[in-house]
């Protein structure tokens, strides 16, 4: 399933145009029991690139995102009822696929940050031991670098072995980017990550979220529109388990093409 | 518009409700409800008072009790009767020997004639070592023919205080003339013992050799620790006071539970403290893997129509009345236990075959068996409140179930699983009819002695006592009172392990 052309359905942005495909959604349809929550959806996500999920409460994008890692799996009565989820060429829905690696590969971080109720380093050594990795020096090291890349470590060096619920709200939830980012995934997908998150703490999210391109792939879903306009490259705007609209994020929210979004990012419903 | 009809839409005022005797019925209601709430306070802080005031007041009648027996002599006749003891048991194990020595020729083919001749020599010892006790049996008999009236009359609490003392006088007086014979009667054991042991014959095959070894060990210690009789001897005080810690503590750490209706009983609580905590340790041993194990398989690996099942039949033990697991404790467990210790494939494990029937291990597996649903039920509850999001979270990780579970999910439920196997101690340690039933009443200090084995020994328990004894006591009797302050001891025992069980939730929940 290798496919080497691009397939961008409203690629603008000509000064990239090496960039590759990393997920690729072709006819996608999902039901919850007998809910029809995601309807024939079609979307490509380039690598490297910021791309956010938005729409009204109920519109099918967190349902989206969880379907990215499979963690719809857990859900009772969730089914695929066509359409098939490409990452990196692999239908991350056929039968011989490990889910654990693909849990590995794309990350998650989720929307009330969650630290484990244990010591902060235990939190982020947690994805590496589970692999069985013993080693302290790899784990120390494994530590320090994803910290450094939330932008946490000036803040918690010195009190690693304190119990993450110690940590002010901001900082658990960079502390759940940090954990998802030790288990080096290609893709991290964040389900609202600064909801519960005050404005200082959020722009710090953010500017991390900024960083982290350059290395991860990363699938934002979010309510709010500023911040979907200030870290996204492209956004998907989803009503009622369609996908309405999708194009780079400044011409969803500069020249919407349907009526729909438009009133949507405008804030006339929502 | 005009006033009225506005007044009549907003009605502030309040209406009269119905009332009886005075009280509305709002008033009615709360009343009743705070008189329940009231009166289960009144009831049980009745029952804690009479408990602790019906078991308080045996300490001071047991010090006075303790006080006659010191004064009367009767505590000089125990000293000698130990003495007497250690050397009867001397005896016993010389009369062992023999027995063996004959079964092993017996197995070899000799006639009688043959045995009688071959065992002669040792015979002779045996009879030689039961002329040796005669002086101390004497002796041992005539200091307690001296001390035994004493005893009763003050027991009898019927002379006032100055003819007592009299009396006490006459007898440590007449016990003091006897102390020349004591001593000569220890010297010569001394010299007789050392004179039997040097004609001991010497024996055949390993096991007779080790046993008569042991015996020369046992012989000579005896010979040494003769004169720590003679000195606790000289150091026994008949009119010093016993003090009331005295009392308490030969209560507490006593090593004897002996009832004896004409004579001095001693109440010691170790033996039955130590069977009450062999027997909770059996049981919880084995409850806290069947019901931790099964909370956890329930809540996080079974399917919904397994979990379905495995809840309510957990449940459903707690139906079955104690009374009837104590039934099938003694016809078809114990027996089972019994018979599968008498299999010759289970030689090999160091305290098989069993001889006891009934034992701490028949009753603390089947109160292991009413444990676990306390457990099973409360760990449950516990891992269910792990919030969901731990789970999630940790298989987005790349986790396995299995890992999230043991990992996340255990360590976070943790302290509610821990509080949840104290409120199981808790239920074991109070249980009465099961180890009443099945523990097989032996009051004695197990002997740890004998490693794991010692599950195996009957042993009697702190619930066992009070519910075998209670209905055979003259109320107010010190008996009676002793009982009650083993009711003390096992109420403050539950109180502490439900206290700590209820701290461990509480700081569960502020986790959260």
């Amino acid at each position: 399933m290798e496919n080497p052309t691009p397939q961008h359905p409203h690629e603008t942005d000509p000064d990239t145009p090496e960039r590759s495909t990393i997920i690729e959604i072709e006819g996608f349809n999902f039901y919850y029991g007998q809910t029809h929550a995601l309807k024939d959806i079609n979307l490509t996500v380039e690598d490297n690139s910021v791309t956010a999920l938005i729409g009204p409460s109920g519109c099918g994008k967190t349902t989206l995102l969880r379907c990215l890692n499979r963690m719809n799996d857990l859900t009772e009565d969730a089914r695929i009822d066509s359409g098939k989820i490409l990452i990196n060429g692999y239908n991350i829905y056929d039968k011989d696929v490990d889910v654990i690696e693909l849990r590995k590969k794309v990350g998650m971080v989720f929307q009330k940050s969650n630290p484990f109720p244990k010591s902060i380093y235990d939190n982020i050594a947690y994805g590496l031991r589970i692999q069985g990795i013993r080693s302290r020096s790899k784990l120390n090291e494994a530590v320090e670098n994803c910290l450094r890349a939330a932008a946490l470590w000036d803040e918690v060096k010195d009190r690693l072995n304190d119990n993450a619920m110690m940590l002010s709200g901001g900082q658990q939830q960079r502390l759940c980017i940090a954990r998802a980012l030790a288990v080096e995934p290609e893709i991290l997908l964040m389900d609202e990550p600064c909801s519960a998150l005050d404005p200082v703490a959020t722009s710090k999210v953010e500017e991390l979220i900024h960083s982290l391109k350059e290395d991860y792939t990363i699938v934002i879903v979010t309510h709010n529109m500023q911040q979907a306009a200030r870290v996204s490259d492209h956004t998907a705007f989803f009503y009622l388990g369609r996908l309405v609209e999708y194009n780079v994020t400044e011409a969803i929210f500069m020249n919407p093409k349907d009526p729909q979004t438009e009133a949507y990012v405008s804030g006339r419903f929502g | 518009m005009s006033k009225a009809p506005q007044q009549d839409r907003l009605k502030l005022r309040r209406s009269k409700s119905r009332q009886w005797l005075g009280f509305d019925t709002q008033r009615l209601l709360k009343l009743f409800f705070g008189g329940n709430a009231v009166i289960a306070v009144i009831v049980l802080l009745l029952i804690t008072f009479f408990l602790f005031r019906e078991g308080l007041s045996f300490f001071p009648q047991y010090q006075k009790n303790m006080e006659q027996y010191r004064r009367s002599g009767m505590e000089f006749t125990s000293l000698v009767n130990e003495e007497h003891e250690r050397f009867n048991q001397l005896f016993r194990s010389l009369v062992d020997i023999r027995k063996l020595q004959i079964e092993q020729l017996t197995a070899q083919g000799l006639s009688h004639e043959e045995i009688a001749q071959a065992s002669a020599a040792l015979r002779e010892r045996i009879y030689a070592f039961s002329e040796l006790a005669v002086p101390l049996r004497n002796y041992q008999r005539d200091v307690r023919n001296i001390t035994r009236d004493t005893y009763a009359l003050a027991q009898a609490d019927l002379e006032d205080e100055a003819t007592m003392a009299q009396h006490y006088d006459n007898t440590i007086a007449a016990l003091r003339a006897t102390f020349s014979t004591y001593e000569e009667i220890n010297r010569q054991l001394v010299g007789s013992i050392e004179a039997q042991l040097a004609l001991m014959p010497d024996f055949e095959g390993t096991g007779l050799q080790a046993r008569a070894k042991d015996f020369r060990q046992d012989a000579e210690q005896f010979i040494v620790s003769l004169p720590t009789y003679q000195a606790r001897l000289t150091a026994w005080q008949p009119v010093k006071e016993v003090s009331l810690w005295e009392a308490i503590a030969s209560f507490l750490f006593g090593r004897e539970w002996i009832i004896n209706n004409d004579g001095h009983s001693s109440y010691g609580l170790l033996p039955l403290l130590t069977g009450s905590l062999l027997v909770t340790g059996i049981a919880i041993t084995l409850a806290i893997p069947l019901g931790v194990g099964a909370a956890i398989y329930t809540n996080q690996m079974a399917l919904r129509g397994e979990a379905n099942f495995i809840k309510p039949f957990i449940e459903f033990i707690t139906a079955i009345p104690s009374v009837v697991i104590g039934f099938f404790g003694i016809t078809v467990f114990g027996s089972a236990i019994r018979w599968l210790s008498q299999q010759s494939a289970l030689d090999w494990l160091p305290f098989f075959p069993i001889t006891e029937r009934l034992n701490a291990f028949t009753a603390g597996c089947l109160l292991a068996l009413m444990a676990v649903p306390t457990i099973f039920t409360l760990s449950e509850e516990a891992l269910n409140r792990v919030p969901k999001i731990y789970k999630e979270t940790s298989l987005a990780l790349g986790a396995n179930r299995f890992q999230t579970t043991m990992r996340i999910i255990v360590p976070t439920a943790l302290s509610g699983i821990i509080s949840a196997v104290l409120l199981g101690i808790g239920r074991v340690i109070g249980e009465t009819m099961v180890v009443l039933l099945c523990a097989g009443n032996r009051i004695q200090i197990p002997q740890l002695s004998e490693g794991v084995g010692v599950v195996f020994e009957p042993v009697h328990t702190m619930t066992g006592i009070i519910a075998q004894e209670m209905g055979e006591v003259a109320q107010g009797s010190m008996h009676y009172r002793a009982l009650f302050c083993v009711g003390i001891v096992l109420f403050v025992l539950t109180l502490l392990i439900n206290y700590i069980a209820q701290k461990l939730f509480q700081h569960e929940r502020v986790g959260d």
